[in-house]
């Protein structure tokens, strides 16, 4: 892993039964890179963010994240690192719907040991940064698309993360509202340097990314 | 375990909420009602006795008097020394003890049911006098009668009278209304203990059929502890033997025959299917809602949730509906509760506790005692209840542990 590089994935393989879905894929990224995962369906470019993330195990190679190997790690143990360490954004923006806008940009701090106002005023700081200090109270079907995809982008950075994984985080939305979201992703990694890799299909807004990495049949191309 | 998301998912979730609430609920409110029920029963029996102050009553059946004429005893009650009552008193157990003599007398023109009894005893028949309507009740040392205000109806008796009785005479010092009193130890006479002692012990008819000394009687009535109401019974038949008639709420019981077997066994059967309804109720709903919210879950490991915090949180909802289901189907049986007791229950009085000669008219037709089903819930039963539902909701909590450890992180990405 070079000192620079924040995420490296080595010879990665994810088979489900006989199938395999990404074939030994070796891929890094670095500090406040942002980098665009393109391909068709089914080409494994999602199982590849799940597999880089954390969100899965690879059933081979390893993938060092911010400085750890999270492939050797207990389930646990990864979901607290990705609560210190990542940050997710969803296609469809995965919001809790019994929790209000607040409610759920803090989510990832509710089994943290911290007093609620703390939480609290995080949450609210990241709303108002987002243009949704209106919006606070609101439950997520009384929000828009891309109101709602504002507040996923919100709780992924409640726990100011060095990384965002994004898995087609306009893919939900107009071609205005898309291109308001990803203004805001530009803007955390030109100005604060979060890196940030992205799953799209979309040609446009992987030319903006400063690299793209193409898969086809489970492989980088 | 983070309250706000808790109380979001109960209050939002108002279809899921509500079916897992009324479904333990209704499971509760059975299982609390017939065991109330039950209960009922069992008190409905002690009330006969308990009416007259006592949970057990003593008698020894004998020989039938060879004349029905003068005074003599029932052939469901003969003599019982006074050195077994004074054995009886000392049973473990027993708290209390009432003695009398009830006696039929054939005078001439008039046939009398006569109770003696201990005026001042608060065990036994003198608990009647409560019921006296007019006049007074017997006072200690005076040979005085109160006579049954049907009885005195029926034969123009009135307070200051004077009764004639086996040759012996009784000023009437009180009337007394019986009829919503027990139906064990009722007469058309009450004269003291020692006048009807007397009485028995001078009869020819009493003596040939069993021998009476004058302190001895021919009906106790005990107080005792109910938990030894049982033991006791079986020891009074060892002193006493075959020929005692003990009786006991049991006996009442077994009169109510196939109602009360029904509703003891059916008891048993509703309380089991009602556990097994309100656990089936709890963890479908929970099961079920942990399938719909697999995705809501795996958004929860995603963003940093351990297996643990995700557990507490899914046992904190399962317990807390499984309370509010619990608290909610007490408040169903108390409801059911108040209803049920408006009904009333026939308690047949055992022939042998009748004081009426079943040769008379009407004499040998079965008697009852009514009375409004004594139908509550006592606490132990309603802590029960809710202590039942927490459990239920601990463990469909924890069953469900293994279906929540299955739900990945990658859920998130799945369903895309």
């Amino acid at each position: 892993m070079n000192k620079a590089d924040i995420l490296t994935g080595k010879g990665l393989r994810k088979k489900y039964g006989d199938l395999e879905v990404v074939k030994g894929v070796s891929v890094s990224i670095a500090a406040g890179e942002f980098v665009c995962l393109t391909g068709k369906s089914g080409s494994g470019k999602t199982t590849l963010l799940s597999l880089l993330s954390g969100l899965e195990y690879p059933t081979d190679g390893s993938v060092l994240l911010d400085g750890k190997d999270i492939t050797i790690a207990s389930e646990d143990e990864l979901a607290l690192f990705r609560r210190d360490h990542v940050g997710f954004i969803f296609q469809s923006f995965n919001l809790i719907p019994t929790l209000n806008a607040w409610e759920n940009v803090a989510l990832p701090l509710f089994p943290v040991k911290m007093p609620g106002d703390e939480k609290r005023k995080k949450a609210t700081e990241l709303l108002a940064r987002m243009e949704l200090t209106e919006r606070m109270d609101h439950l997520p079907s009384a929000l828009s698309g891309g109101e709602k995809q504002r507040v996923a982008i919100a709780r992924a950075l409640v726990n100011h993360p060095r990384i965002l994984f994004a898995d087609e985080p306009t893919g939900n939305l107009d071609s205005a509202t898309g291109e308001n979201i990803m203004d805001i992703l530009k803007r955390l990694n030109k100005e604060e340097g979060v890196a940030i890799l992205m799953v799209t299909h979309d040609e446009d807004i992987a030319k903006t990314a400063d690299r793209v990495i193409r898969m086809r049949d489970g492989e980088i191309v | 375990m983070n309250v706000s998301y808790l109380k979001g998912e109960l209050l939002h979730q108002k279809r899921r909420t509500l079916a897992s609430i009324v479904g333990l609920s209704i499971g509760v409110a059975l299982l609390v009602i017939t065991n109330a029920l039950s209960m009922a029963y069992y008190q409905a029996a002690r009330i006969p006795l308990k009416e007259i102050g006592a949970d057990i009553t003593v008698q020894r059946s004998g020989n039938v008097p060879k004349d029905l004429s003068g005074s003599v005893f029932p052939c469901s009650a003969v003599t019982i020394r006074d050195g077994d009552v004074r054995k009886i008193a000392a049973l473990p157990g027993v708290e209390g003890v009432g003695r009398a003599v009830l006696l039929w007398i054939f005078d001439p023109h008039q046939a009398w049911i006569v109770l003696g009894i201990e005026q001042t005893n608060t065990v036994g028949p003198a608990v009647l006098r409560n019921a006296v309507r007019q006049g007074r009740f017997l006072e200690q040392g005076k040979a005085e009668a109160i006579v049954e205000a049907a009885y005195a109806h029926k034969f123009g008796i009135k307070v200051g009278d004077t009764l004639s009785l086996a040759k012996r005479t009784y000023p009437v010092v009180g009337i007394l209304d019986a009829s919503k009193a027990a139906k064990i130890a009722i007469a058309n006479v009450y004269l003291p203990l020692s006048e009807a002692q007397g009485i028995a012990a001078s009869s020819n008819q009493v003596q040939d059929v069993s021998p009476f000394d004058p302190h001895d009687v021919n009906l106790l009535f005990i107080r005792a502890e109910s938990s030894k109401i049982p033991a006791l019974a079986a020891s009074l038949r060892t002193m006493l033997g075959k020929q005692a008639t003990i009786g006991t709420p049991d006996s009442f019981l077994k009169l109510l025959g196939s109602l009360f077997a029904l509703s003891d066994k059916f008891t048993v059967a509703a309380s089991l299917i009602a556990i097994i309804i309100a656990a089936l109720v709890a963890f479908k709903t929970m099961a079920g809602n942990i399938a719909e919210r697999a995705r809501e879950i795996g958004v929860l490991k995603a963003v940093g949730w351990t297996g643990g915090n995700v557990m507490s949180q899914i046992m904190a909802e399962s317990v807390v509906q499984s309370l509010m289901g619990g608290v909610l189907g007490l408040a169903v049986a108390y409801v059911g509760a108040f209803f049920l007791s408006f009904m009333t229950v026939n308690i047949p009085i055992p022939w042998e506790m009748s004081p009426v000669p079943h040769f008379l008219p009407g004499g040998g037709d079965q008697i009852y005692k009514t009375l409004n089903l004594p139908v509550y819930i006592p606490w132990t039963l309603a802590a029960f209840a809710v202590l039942l539902s927490l459990i239920i909701g601990v463990l469909t909590g924890s069953l469900l542990t293994r279906a929540i450890s299955r739900i990945k992180p990658s859920e998130v990405l799945r369903h895309e």
